[in-house]
């Protein structure tokens, strides 16, 4: 359980006001917001806002798409609580939900066409040539962790969102393939492209 | 043994090979230093975009690290919104010292307990049922609100492109007439929701983060919130001011919105009538009148029975069907293989490019595009016209204003000269007035007070310019003597240069906001001199 209180990132700051929930643990407070409990869902809302905010401005272009886009997965929330069925932890389900409504959003953006065209060399890799950076070095400070993220954030959608779902979401390839409608042979090569091309914008470090 | 490839070590690393293999490779890795320090740095690398990510940086997201906010304002409105934000951070910073009555507390917006805003307090003591002769003032309040709220919303959005907008009056009108005079039931909270099962029976104001509609609202709905959701029925209008309103159920009446994006996937009755950002009209989406908005982009999947006005800062994309005209003035219109126009299509865009109609697209009437061709103001004579009609007037009332004032008008003149004093007195006066006009009007014998208040006020506002035309004249002609003649030749000259160098784009708007602050300085001083008993 504390395991997967402490994967909630902090309380929105925003949020200030206390409330007897807070001391709650998760699991009651899902139990709480199952039986359409209002305090319950803010709470949960309290707890979970900036982590899903993120993954939102991660998958999204602009903040105020972010914004609405958070405030409709917490809305959707309120109807699909009742699905949750315990099998995985509940943050992880949340941003799956969280993830589906960003995707659903690129997509609408896109007037229904998927977010991620499947190219014909779809499940084809390439191999590195032995010039090609090395992976990104060992512990790095934090202005260069939010290098990386910058740079994420910078990187073409279709590198951005199925690494964002993989790193930040923590999906499995199955779950971004059937998220993005993709095969995933076609998503592990886009990760790894990803990947790599992440490595030729950042400066290059050593091993 | 041959090595594996790193996309297989990296497959490896992420957990997604498969098991038999997955075994394969940690048996060679065993034996290959190669291959398991390309492992460890993949998954070093892992750890880091995990890290990273996961990192979110104190102020959420750095704007700065995504693309551009799809809005572009441009200078000119971040001019006009920089004052705004200035004037209103004066204004509240006056309102917190003020000494308010507390009966008139719950009108203070920066109040301990008002994190509401204004209007929401206003309707809270509505419903909350205050005396009937103070509600009908605060209506008065309440509509002053609104009112400068949509107009002031309109006048940026407008500034795209000259629109008309009969039908913004119109909406600004309508919205007046329907606040409440009438039953209401008020909800507010973190999450207000009507259940499915559920039936309203008076004219619904809702004030909450997330706002849903299951059920059904006999009356009217009228929302505040971040979301609004009406999935259910709303038998009225629809009145919300929200980042998001969506209405995917069934609204039998109007929808009045002011809101970032207004998606619809259901049933309206009646029209639209809005101030949006996006506007979003699902195939589903069905619009039993017309349309007349202000948005920033808008897209018309679905059905509008009537005509469609739309005047955008964006663009505009048509692949539904208008059942009669649709008039647009904005940047760009798209009309796709599936868009049906009734009617007439009359479009005002800046580019004949940007005007994109499928072969497939059938257009009733006729089709009239024309480029709007921007500065046009100063090649039409009517602009000189005007201007000269302006300058003539405000020269009379100069001239009229020495004939019937002299000295008075001679020294507030003068006193335009103290240049910070007049200019720091003249914010003030113009942002304070207003509100002290609303504090008096909401009292009830201040309300007839409150009138004569206002058209002093604005009177100010117009002689303003001509107290600081006159003394930039002066200063420039350097009369000799302080005569009638000399002293309207100097407002001629002056108002000129003031009239001039308001043109001038983005610092024009900053130029006028500044003579009308040293103006009304100026004149508050005078006033303040003159009304001091002569020793």
């Amino acid at each position: 359980m504390d395991a997967k209180r402490n994967m909630a990132k902090g309380p929105q700051p925003r949020e200030g006001g206390s409330s007897q929930m807070e001391g709650l643990d998760l699991e009651s407070v899902i139990e709480r917001a199952r039986g359409h409990d209002a305090e319950a869902l803010g709470e949960i809302y309290r707890r979970y806002a900036r982590r899903v905010f993120g993954l939102c401005r991660y998958m999204l272009d602009s903040r105020e798409s972010a914004e609405d886009d958070t405030s409709e997965i917490f809305l959707k929330l309120q109807r699909s609580i009742e699905s949750y069925d315990r099998s995985i932890p509940f943050p992880r389900w949340l941003l799956r939900i969280a993830g589906n409504q960003c995707i659903d959003a690129l997509r609408r953006r896109k007037r229904g066409r998927q977010v991620i065209a499947d190219v014909e060399d779809g499940a084809a890799v390439i191999e590195a040539p032995s010039s090609e950076p090395s992976p990104l070095g060992v512990v790095i400070s934090k202005e260069e962790r939010t290098k990386v993220r910058d740079t994420i954030a910078r990187l073409p959608e279709n590198y951005r969102v199925p690494l964002v779902l993989r790193y930040y979401s923590e999906l499995s390839y199955d779950e971004i393939a059937q998220q993005l409608d993709l095969e995933r042979n076609y998503v592990a090569a886009l990760i790894f492209r990803a990947k790599k091309e992440l490595r030729r914008r950042l400066p290059h470090r050593s091993k | 043994m041959e090595c594996y490839s790193e996309q297989t070590c990296a497959l490896a690393v992420d957990g997604e090979l498969a098991a038999d293999e997955a075994q394969r490779l940690r048996d060679h890795l065993a034996t290959c230093q190669r291959c398991r320090a390309l492992v460890d740095a993949l998954r070093a690398e892992n750890r880091v975009l995990s890290e990273s990510l996961n990192e979110l940086p104190e102020e959420e997201a750095s704007p700065a690290a995504f693309s551009p906010l799809r809005w572009s304002w441009g200078r000119g409105d971040l001019a006009i919104l920089a004052v705004v934000l200035a004037l209103g951070s004066i204004v509240s910073g006056w309102f917190n010292e003020l000494d308010i009555p507390a009966a008139l507390e719950s009108f203070n917006p920066f109040s301990v307990s008002g994190r509401t805003n204004l209007i929401f307090q206003f309707f809270y003591y509505v419903a909350h049922g205050g005396t009937a002769m103070l509600a009908d003032y605060a209506a008065v309040v309440g509509w002053i609100c609104l009112l400068l709220l949509l107009g002031g919303s309109a006048l940026l959005l407008g500034r795209r492109g000259r629109p008309h907008y009969p039908g913004l009056r119109l909406l600004i009108v309508l919205l007046a007439l329907s606040l409440p005079s009438f039953a209401l039931e008020r909800r507010h909270g973190e999450f207000v929701t009507v259940a499915a099962n559920e039936t309203v029976d008076d004219t619904l104001v809702a004030a909450a983060k997330m706002v849903r509609v299951d059920g059904v609202v006999n009356g009217d709905l009228l929302t505040f919130g971040q979301t609004v959701e009406v999935r259910g029925t709303v038998k009225g209008d629809l009145i919300s001011f929200a980042q998001r309103t969506e209405v995917s159920g069934t609204v039998e009446g109007h929808i009045y919105t002011f809101s970032r994006t207004l998606d619809l996937e259901g049933q309206l009755g009646h029209s639209i009538y809005g101030v949006v950002q996006s506007l979003h009209i699902d195939d589903r989406g069905r619009v039993g009148d017309g349309m007349v908005v202000a948005v920033g982009d808008v897209s018309l999947e679905g059905e509008v029975k009537r005509s469609v006005n739309i005047v955008t800062g964006g663009s505009a994309d048509v692949s539904g069907s208008i059942g009669r005209d649709l008039t647009m003035v904005g940047r760009s219109l798209t009309l796709t293989n599936t868009a049906r126009v009734g009617g007439n299509l009359s479009a005002r865009v800046r580019q004949l490019t940007e005007v994109q109609i499928a072969d497939g697209a059938t257009i009733g009437g006729k089709r009239d595009i024309q480029v709007r061709v921007r500065e046009s103001q100063f090649t039409s004579s009517r602009f000189y016209f005007h201007q000269a009609v302006w300058l003539a007037g405000a020269i009379l009332v100069g001239w009229l204003g020495m004939l019937v004032f002299p000295s008075f008008f001679q020294a507030t003149t003068q006193l335009v000269g103290s240049g910070w004093l007049s200019l720091g007195l003249g914010v003030g006066v113009l942002a304070g007035v207003p509100v002290a006009i609303v504090v008096v009007a909401i009292t009830l014998v201040g309300f007839p007070l409150s009138l004569m208040l206002l058209s002093l006020y604005l009177a100010a506002i117009y002689l303003a310019k001509i107290w600081v035309g006159a003394f930039l004249g002066k200063i420039l002609l350097k009369p000799s003597g302080t005569t009638k003649g000399e002293w309207l030749l100097g407002l001629l000259v002056g108002l000129l240069i003031v009239t001039i160098v308001g043109f001038i784009p983005y610092l024009g708007g900053l130029v006028h906001l500044g003579v009308v602050c040293l103006g009304l300085g100026a004149f508050a001083c005078q006033l303040y001199w003159a009304s001091r008993p002569a020793i």
